[in-house]
């Protein structure tokens, strides 16, 4: 293996040469220097790709230096894949904006939403010095995607439209070319995802655990040494570059993982072949090292407050503001308060697939989810759970999308326990017993039980307070705490009649981002987990919608998938939305919640406030931590 | 009694092969399997799930075999001293409990010989001087230790350390020790974070021994051959430990069988709540998780060393104390 580098190096110090010159202006990384000097490393000029990015600034940024360790806090060893989300270095990214932009390729031209040429930048290396190529692309397609054994049932669901699957090509070492017949809207999302869609491995590694390339002995061996099945275990344990956990796994992210799992503390070294340079010609990042501490997550706030995280928000809750903030001053670190991007921070589901038929009969009468919101007093709520900091709101887009429009916000939202009995009356359901519950068809009492999945007391608190207006409109509340499985075979089953979880996963969406989840497409969309499963499995199993208006939403996400501009997108998703307004399949409560997050005071470039999400903002991800920086006594 | 300690050895095997089916069984009770609470734990952090990669995975896992050629491939792997594949850690079981272990006993050891020297003085003194005051305000101070709750105690004791003593919170060392090898620096930042947990765990401990030892002691103390030697004027001292003290350890071998799996176990809420790089945390998370075989093969060696405590403990009443008789038989 190393000889083959070393070869290569020198290969590469030849013809490189010429672009040495133009690359004056970049200064050496001072961690790196003794590396470079010591001939284990090239200098910086001939490690960044020739078209390397330059990265740029927002007003409220500087550019820093590089130097400094930062701590972070994680509750599991799983967690740190946490680090490739916040690295966020991928094929395509979302701008602080939000607009899709070429990250790790140099530029992408699209043609009719189906033909996408992707450049790559020339002389972009992978994190161990190996040249990043088309033949890393060929690699995934041929060897992986298309490899009966590693992938049985064919390339992944991105890949793939009405069944078609896609024409790629390598023309040369820097372009690659995926061409469906009709337009894929997938595609660049999912490169863009927090939790990316790979359409590229190192195959210079890789390929010594793939029978396409290495001889059965070996493998044999490894397959036995290791304790699995077949070489495609072997193949894909090393193979995960979401998971971060092989340390010998070449990457392309500002930080690479260091240390084998197990272990109680992971370092993240500085990935010396990064693509980005800052505008005084120094690389990216600026922080050498990230050290992971992994501590059990109850014990994340305390050790926060006690100063040992320089960047935290994950485990953290809004419960434990006030400590972080008497203890800021003492530690020197800043609390901040950012926002989640949820389109609801809790929403009831009221199952429309339950077993119940007079519950379900019910629950799919538009004017009996109605009556449910208009007899919630979310202002109440919000007073009480959350200091009055969050927004009373349906489960819908925020203000910050472009898509946002007030009544998506409003409709049906206030409290009016007037309109939800009068609405109630009209459905037939005037009886009450002597506790003033009202009475169902069958006689009896209109008692709903929500069922939780038991992680927070702050749901079993929120319901609390719905019982108490529910009752006015003569709706008794129950609410039943199990654990997440439980809690989602009761809704699968059918035993549920309604679920209390969060909103929309994305609560800041484009028009060019999928409008599936408003349509009943997954099985785990708890208002019509039957109606979803069917689309999943393509009439397999489920049940195909009974509604019109949720057999629109369908047909209305497969038109988006289909639509060629814009504005037909932007149509499309209004559409939807209103739908939802209008049809309150879902009863969103509250959301913009703020999210505390710790920044220490020697640590620059972290916005003041910003959107903590997976999706779309790959939590810290958009906001660029490669570009953050310690001051220098942190140095 | 060779013959006593070979049937009890041989008894052994069916209780251990029982143990292992009731293991595995009750670790496959809760609903689903460890692919489904992993694509459960993906979904609530929005994370997309692969259903592609699910099913791969659950082939190579052995997942979608029936459950009885699972249990067989579990036994016959632990007769041959393979323990399985941890499923959350994507590891060997034996190299992801490696480590912990070693920590495991240190606390352990630390936290015994703690409690015994606590317990032993304390208990002799409150048996010896019955109804004074000493034996009233220590009674107090061990029912206090009995009936605060560990958590909270190992909490405060976090808090307090970590603002007087500047010790970080949680774990057993210093960050920066952590993965690195052995130096005089970690020894020390070792001992500095090892009394906490050394005292939360010890004190209910303690507190139970110093009261089981008054008891026993009690109980000896008034026999007529302890009055029979103040008689003849033994020094109290002598008298004390040549015939009470000595009769009223009987409990104390007995309690060595609990003690091995209490010793690797770790005392697993603290450890969770003071974030200790012990085996208990594992156990439970691999317990919640489902990742059935590091769960299993941890209970199957716990109860392993509960067997073989007990079997020692056993023998080693049978030789200390010669009233106790091997097996009913010998009374006919």
């Amino acid at each position: 293996m190393t000889p083959v580098i070393a070869r290569f190096l020198l290969l590469l110090m030849l013809f490189g040469s010429s672009a040495v010159q133009a690359m004056e202006w970049l200064k050496e990384t001072p961690n790196l220097l003794a590396k470079v000097q010591a001939g284990e490393l090239p200098p910086v000029a001939q490690r960044v790709p020739a078209d390397v990015q330059v990265v740029q600034f927002s007003p409220d940024q500087s550019p820093g230096e590089q130097g400094g360790q930062l701590r972070l806090l994680m509750g599991k060893q799983k967690d740190i894949r946490q680090m490739v989300i916040y690295g966020y270095a991928r094929l395509v990214g979302y701008t602080e904006e939000l607009k899709l932009k070429a990250d790790l390729l140099k530029s992408i031209d699209v043609v009719d939403g189906r033909v996408f040429t992707l450049h790559l930048r020339k002389g972009h290396k992978w994190s161990d010095g190996h040249p990043f190529t088309s033949e890393d692309f060929r690699y995934y397609w041929e060897d992986i995607a298309n490899n009966p054994e590693l992938s049985k049932s064919g390339p992944p669901r991105a890949l793939v439209i009405d069944g078609q699957l896609p024409k790629v090509e390598f023309p040369d070492a820097h372009t690659v070319r995926y061409s469906w017949p009709v337009p894929n809207p997938y595609f660049l999302t999912a490169l863009a995802g927090a939790s990316p869609l790979y359409i590229y491995k190192p195959g210079h590694y890789l390929r010594q655990f793939h029978a396409r390339y290495q001889s059965e002995d070996v493998l044999e061996k490894m397959v036995k040494d290791e304790g699995k099945r077949n070489w495609m275990g072997v193949h894909v344990n090393r193979d995960r570059p979401y998971k971060a956990t092989n340390p010998e796994l070449p990457t392309l992210q500002p930080w690479k993982n260091a240390t084998k799992p197990p272990a109680e503390r992971f370092i993240f070294e500085r990935n010396p072949f990064y693509h980005r340079v800052d505008q005084n010609g120094r690389q990216l990042p600026y922080i050498d090292s990230v050290a992971i501490g992994i501590a059990s997550s109850g014990l994340v706030p305390a050790k926060t407050g006690a100063g040992e995280s320089d960047l935290q928000a994950r485990y953290l809750r809004m419960d434990n503001f006030t400590f972080l903030k008497t203890t800021a001053k003492r530690n020197n670190f800043d609390v901040r308060l950012w926002q989640t991007a949820k389109g609801a921070h809790l929403a009831l589901y009221p199952n429309l697939n339950t077993n119940d038929d007079v519950y379900r009969e019910l629950l799919r009468d538009v004017r009996f989810r109605r009556a449910l919101s208009l007899a919630i007093h979310r202002y109440e709520i919000n007073q009480v759970v959350y200091f009055r900091l969050v927004q009373e709101s349906n489960n819908t887009v925020l203000a910050e999308s472009p898509l946002y429009r007030p009544e998506y916000q409003n409709d049906w939202v206030q409290f009016d326990v007037e309109l939800a009995n009068r609405l109630l009356d009209e459905l037939g359901l005037s009886e009450r017993d002597d506790r003033g519950v009202r009475l169902l068809a069958d006689g009896r009492p209109l008692e709903i039980v929500v069922q939780t999945a038991g992680e927070s007391t702050e749901q079993t608190d929120v319901l609390e307070l719905v019982h108490d207006s529910w009752l006015q409109a003569g709706i008794k509340l129950y609410s039943i705490p199990s654990t997440r499985e439980v809690f989602r075979n009761r809704i699968f089953s059918g035993d549920a009649i309604m679920s209390i979880w969060s909103g929309l996963e994305n609560g800041i969406p484009t028009a060019e981002n999928s409008p599936l989840a408003l349509a009943p497409t997954s099985k785990y969309q708890y208002q019509w987990p039957q109606w979803g499963a069917y689309y999943e499995s393509g009439g397999t199993s489920g049940e195909e919608p009974e509604l019109p208006a949720a057999r629109e939403l369908l047909a209305l996400s497969n038109q988006w998938s289909q639509a060629t501009t814009h504005e037909e997108r932007v149509q499309i998703w209004h559409k939807m939305l209103d739908i939802n307004r209008d049809r309150m399949f879902t009863i969103g409560i509250v959301n913009r919640v703020p999210h505390p997050v710790v920044v220490n005071n020697s640590l620059h470039n972290v916005p003041t406030t910003g959107f903590y999400d997976i999706a779309p903002g790959a939590y810290f991800g958009i906001y660029k931590p490669d570009t953050f920086w310690f001051d220098e006594e942190r140095r | 009694m060779l013959r006593y300690v070979l049937r009890r050895i041989l008894a052994m095997i069916p209780t251990l092969l029982v143990i292992s089916v009731l293991v595995f069984v009750i670790i496959q009770l809760p609903p689903g399997d460890y692919l489904e609470s992993h694509i459960a734990e993906l979904q609530s952090q929005g994370e997309a799930v692969d259903e592609q990669k699910i099913q791969f995975l659950r082939e190579q896992y052995g997942l979608d075999k029936p459950l009885a050629e699972q249990y067989w491939y579990w036994l016959i792997g632990m007769l041959q001293g393979d323990f399985g594949y941890s499923f959350e850690y994507d590891l060997p079981v034996t190299e992801v409990v490696g480590d912990r272990l070693f920590l495991t006993v240190i606390i352990a050891t630390a936290t015994i010989l703690f409690t015994w020297m606590i317990a032993f003085p304390i208990g002799i003194y409150s048996a010896t001087h019955q109804y004074s005051w000493g034996d009233y305000g220590l009674s107090t101070l061990g029912f206090l230790g009995l009936a605060t709750p560990n958590f909270l105690l190992a909490l405060v004791m976090l808090y307090l350390a970590n603002v007087y003593f500047g010790t970080s919170i949680g774990g057993l060392m210093d960050p920066e020790y952590i993965g690195e090898p052995w130096s005089m620096d970690k020894l020390v930042s070792i001992l500095e974070h090892l009394w906490i947990p050394v005292i939360v765990i010890g004190t209910s401990g303690t507190a139970g021994m110093i009261r089981r030892l008054r008891a026993n002691l009690l109980d000896e103390l008034q026999k007529q051959y302890v009055t029979t030697g103040r008689a003849k004027g033994l020094p109290p001292g002598k008298l004390l430990r040549k015939y009470p003290l000595r009769i009223a350890l009987n409990f104390f071998v007995a309690d060595v069988g609990s003690l091995l799996p209490t010793v690797i176990s770790g005392a697993e809420i603290v450890a969770v709540v003071m974030s200790l790089p012990t085996t208990g945390p594992l156990l439970l998370s691999a317990l919640q998780s489902q990742d059935m075989y590091l769960a299993g093969s941890f209970l199957m060696f716990l109860a392993l060393l509960t067997v073989f405590g007990v079997l020692i403990s056993d023998i080693a009443l049978a030789f200390l104390d010669p009233r106790i008789r091997l097996g009913g038989t010998a009374n006919k």
